[in-house]
């Protein structure tokens, strides 16, 4: 009987000790990331911030291979660009590795740089790297990379260590977007190859990565940066889906702050004691876009799409669906892109009329698919679902197809839908934001006048000018119509009020390095 | 035994990679490029092209499927498309909390499941028997996520209690083993309770009693032994569920296990993650099977194993 009982006993004991979390590599559990919140005196770093947010990071640390929000996130506080853009205005920029700048002629640029900055692992930062990392990211070293739609290329000259020219291959008005994208990463890491850049994020920026799972990326502060110490001495940021499972860990003390917090959860953390939230709305545009060559009386038609356009409710959807700080499209540019215009068309819902343009155009009954993705704009099914029944009202014959992503993606590539409910995001510049409705990507419907205009902006220098191109390119896409476009989104970061000076940009940039947190 | 052992094994292979096999072809079915979704909307040919150069997924699919294969056999799983993390180790991490929470599970919903199924079979008809039989169906008509959604709220949001998500320790199993149990006991206790009731009037029972042997006896000895065995098929199919399926409560509990990480993993078609969440699951569904088979034979010795039979 004794050694009955010793048995269960072990057995219990064996339990308990299977009762502590699994240690995924390189992860801290949760105990030790609370341990690493000590009380530390004076003005050294301490405390530990975990911020938990809703997208999943899509790559490992190759430089410009990416342009997934959660990366561009992670990049600015391990690696420095260039120039800064605090107000999140471009139009505004401030010194950062580049004290002093200047443009020499339409396709030259001439920066000069600070002489007290260090990568992570301590060489010092020499022209030699500025050169490489935009010779590598514009697409002039010869390798393909995601970020070289977003340059032109670009060769750098080393004047000495630290002053360097930009030759472009064409003027180029959106150079400081591009600069604004662009880590600088080390010349060396840069010829090691891209398996060590892909291992090894070595920056210069405020936080060094000190470990990371696919899920979870740990940093520490970088003691020598050279804008002095982050407060923060820890900064966690994981990914997790749910957005219920979001709040609630807010709620319960378990993360410091979350992001892209659903709008039916606002009065509940607007009511709670001990939390802000933040909302930054007009960087990510909401469309339905369509593709070319699926449905020709779509590309053919212009009354067909104006009827589409009048028979949704823009306004009901931002106020019933969406919520939260989301603002119905007047353009096919967010409204914190510079050069903004709002369309002069008024597309207030008018079910008579878009019925009689159906009508007229003799396509009633037409068939088409709406297509839209479950978890991942907030109540995309819905929006797609009040719109359907907008347009079958008007006497057309949508079809709602509801997928994931990957499978919304799946048949815009190469399916049979028409129209898909989906965002492009674009940091408020209009280069950026214009880009996607030109020539070429399977968005585009190779209208000439649409990419003359967008090749314009891009290449313009005159300030003048290029609004007024830009303005003619809102007027032009708001009259022909090519997609649908919907709302702006709302981007609201919730956080505990024990972190203070959080800053989070129009443009959805979130920065901790000026942030600290309450013992 | 060593026949019937071998006859297993070789059964426990097949079936993995007919599931395994299963799980690639419907991924690749299932469509959603990986490349494209890593890429933004604009990106042009030549650098999904390059994506998907990198991935590996410009190979035909006979020959992604044989390197998938070769992976297995070398104990490889490959390397996540998102960051480039050995599958092996990112998926071995998972497998012991999933595994944890399996077992705690287990223990506790069939204890508790004993304990209603039995005092319910004993006192029919009186108003513990009846309580039982509400539970059970409350039990059954309520979703796992709503019911998971509701506890965070109530202890983890307004009384602060228990933690709302993660597992940093014993007391992080509550929550997530409460929402389980629930969904676990209702068929639990009814096969327990039938099964007792059955038992209970079986001639060899009434013997024995007549006999005089013990009440407590004949109950934990006779009765037990007997009414077991659906008991342990029901609890070796469930620990096999919790163990593949308990996605739902991985992802509002934020549980770092294998259901979580496949989930994560199909949504941006991480092929190599998905694969190799779905072969561990798999394996730990058989094996579990496997113990279920051998448990019969020891309480049932009329049960035996394969060749005999």
């Amino acid at each position: 009987m004794r050694l009955r009982r010793l048995a269960v006993l072990a057995t219990g004991l064996l339990l308990v000790a299977a009762c502590s979390p699994s240690e995924v590599p390189g992860e801290e559990p949760a105990d030790a990331v609370e341990d690493a919140s000590e009380a530390v005196d004076g003005d050294e770093p301490s405390g530990t911030v975990r911020f938990l947010i809703a997208e999943n990071f899509w790559a490992d640390w190759t430089p410009y291979q990416s342009t997934a929000q959660s990366q561009s996130r992670l990049n600015h506080h391990i690696y420095d660009t260039l120039l800064t853009f605090p107000s999140g205005d471009l139009g505004d920029p401030q010194p950062h590795l580049a004290t002093e700048w200047e443009q020499i002629d339409d396709d030259t640029w001439e920066f000069t740089l600070r002489d007290d900055v260090s990568f992570h692992d301590g060489q010092p930062l020499t022209g030699h790297d500025i050169k490489a990392s935009v010779e590598l990211a514009s697409g002039a070293a010869g390798e393909e990379t995601v970020l070289q739609g977003r340059w032109v290329p670009t060769t750098v000259e080393v004047i000495d260590d630290h002053t360097v020219r930009f030759e472009m291959e064409s003027p180029f008005a959106s150079l400081f977007n591009a600069i604004r994208q662009t880590p600088i990463v080390s010349a060396e890491d840069v010829e090691a190859g891209s398996e060590r850049l892909a291992a090894n994020p070595n920056g210069t920026g405020p936080f060094i990565l000190e470990s990371e799972t696919e899920t979870i990326k740990t940093m520490v502060v970088n003691p020598d940066y050279w804008g002095g110490p982050a407060s923060i001495d820890t900064l966690v940021w994981e990914y997790v889906g749910d957005a219920q499972t979001r709040v609630n860990a807010l709620l319960a003390g378990q993360a410091d702050a979350i992001d892209r917090v659903p709008p039916e959860h606002l009065p509940t953390i607007e009511e709670a004691d001990g939390f802000e939230l933040i909302s930054a709305t007009a960087s990510e545009q909401v469309n339905l876009f369509s593709v070319p060559n699926r449905v020709p009386e779509w590309d053919e038609n212009p009354d067909l799409r104006r009827a589409v356009m009048l028979a949704i409710d823009h306004e009901a959807l931002v106020d019933s669906l969406v919520q939260g700080e989301s603002v119905a499209a007047q353009s096919f540019l967010p409204s914190e892109t510079l050069y903004y215009s709002p369309g002069e068309i008024d597309y207030s819902q008018n079910l008579e009329e878009a019925r009689a343009l159906v009508a007229e155009a003799g396509l009633e009954g037409l068939e088409f698919d709406v297509w839209a993705a479950s978890g991942f704009l907030p109540r995309g099914e819905q929006v797609a679902e009040a719109i359907v029944a907008n347009l079958n009202e008007i006497g057309l014959e949508a079809r709602l197809v509801t997928a994931d992503v990957a499978g919304l993606v799946d048949d815009s590539v190469d399916g049979t839908g028409l129209l898909y409910h989906i965002s492009w995001s674009s940091g408020g510049d209009p280069d950026a934001a214009a880009g996607i409705y030109a020539s070429p990507n399977r968005w585009t419907h190779g209208d000439d006048t649409i990419d003359r205009l967008v090749q314009e902006g891009k290449t313009t220098m005159d300030e003048t000018e290029r609004e007024a191109i830009y303005d003619e390119l809102q007027q032009y896409l708001w009259e022909e119509l090519p997609h649908i476009p919907l709302y702006y989104s709302d981007f609201t970061v919730a956080y505990s009020d024990e972190l203070q000076g959080l800053r989070v940009l129009p443009n959805y940039e979130t920065n901790f390095y000026p942030a600290s947190i309450s013992e | 035994m060593a026949l019937f052992l071998l006859r297993r094994t070789t059964q426990m292979i097949v079936v993995v990679i007919c599931v395994v096999t299963l799980v690639f072809v419907l991924l690749r079915i299932a469509g959603g490029d990986p490349a494209r979704l890593m890429n933004a909307a604009d990106a042009s040919e030549e650098v999904i092209a390059a994506t998907q150069a990198r991935l590996g997924l410009d190979q035909p699919l006979a020959v992604q499927y044989l390197y998938f294969l070769r992976s297995i056999v070398t104990g490889d799983f490959g390397r996540s498309f998102h960051g480039g993390y050995e599958v092996r180790d990112v998926v071995f991490a998972a497998l012991p909390n999933t595994v944890a929470l399996a077992v705690v599970t287990v223990l506790v919903s069939t204890a508790f499941a004993l304990l209603l199924g039995i005092g319910s079979a004993l006192l029919r008809g009186t108003l513990l028997d009846r309580a039982v039989q509400v539970y059970v169906s409350l039990a059954q008509s309520t979703p796992s996520f709503w019911l998971a959604v509701m506890l965070v709220l109530v202890f983890a949001v307004n009384l602060s209690w228990l933690p709302a998500i993660d597992f940093t320790g014993p007391i992080s199993f509550v929550l997530p083993v409460i929402t389980l149990m629930v969904a676990l006991t209702p068929i639990l206790i009814r096969t327990i309770r039938q099964s007792f009731v059955e038992t209970l009037e079986r001639d060899y029972i009434r013997a024995a009693r007549a006999r005089g042997v013990s009440n407590a006896r004949v109950l934990m000895i006779h009765t037990l032994k007997v009414a077991s065995l659906p008991l342990i098929t029901l609890v070796g199919l469930q620990s096999g569920m919790i163990l593949a399926g308990s996605y739902v409560v991985e992802v509002i509990f934020n549980w770092p296990g294998i259901g979580k990480l496949a989930v994560d993993a199909l949504a941006s078609r991480n092929y190599p993650m998905v694969q190799g969440s779905v072969l561990i699951a798999a394996v730990a569904f058989v094996l579990v099977n496997f113990v279920v088979d051998i448990l019969y034979s020891v309480l049932d010795p009329r049960i035996r194993l394969g060749a005999e039979a």
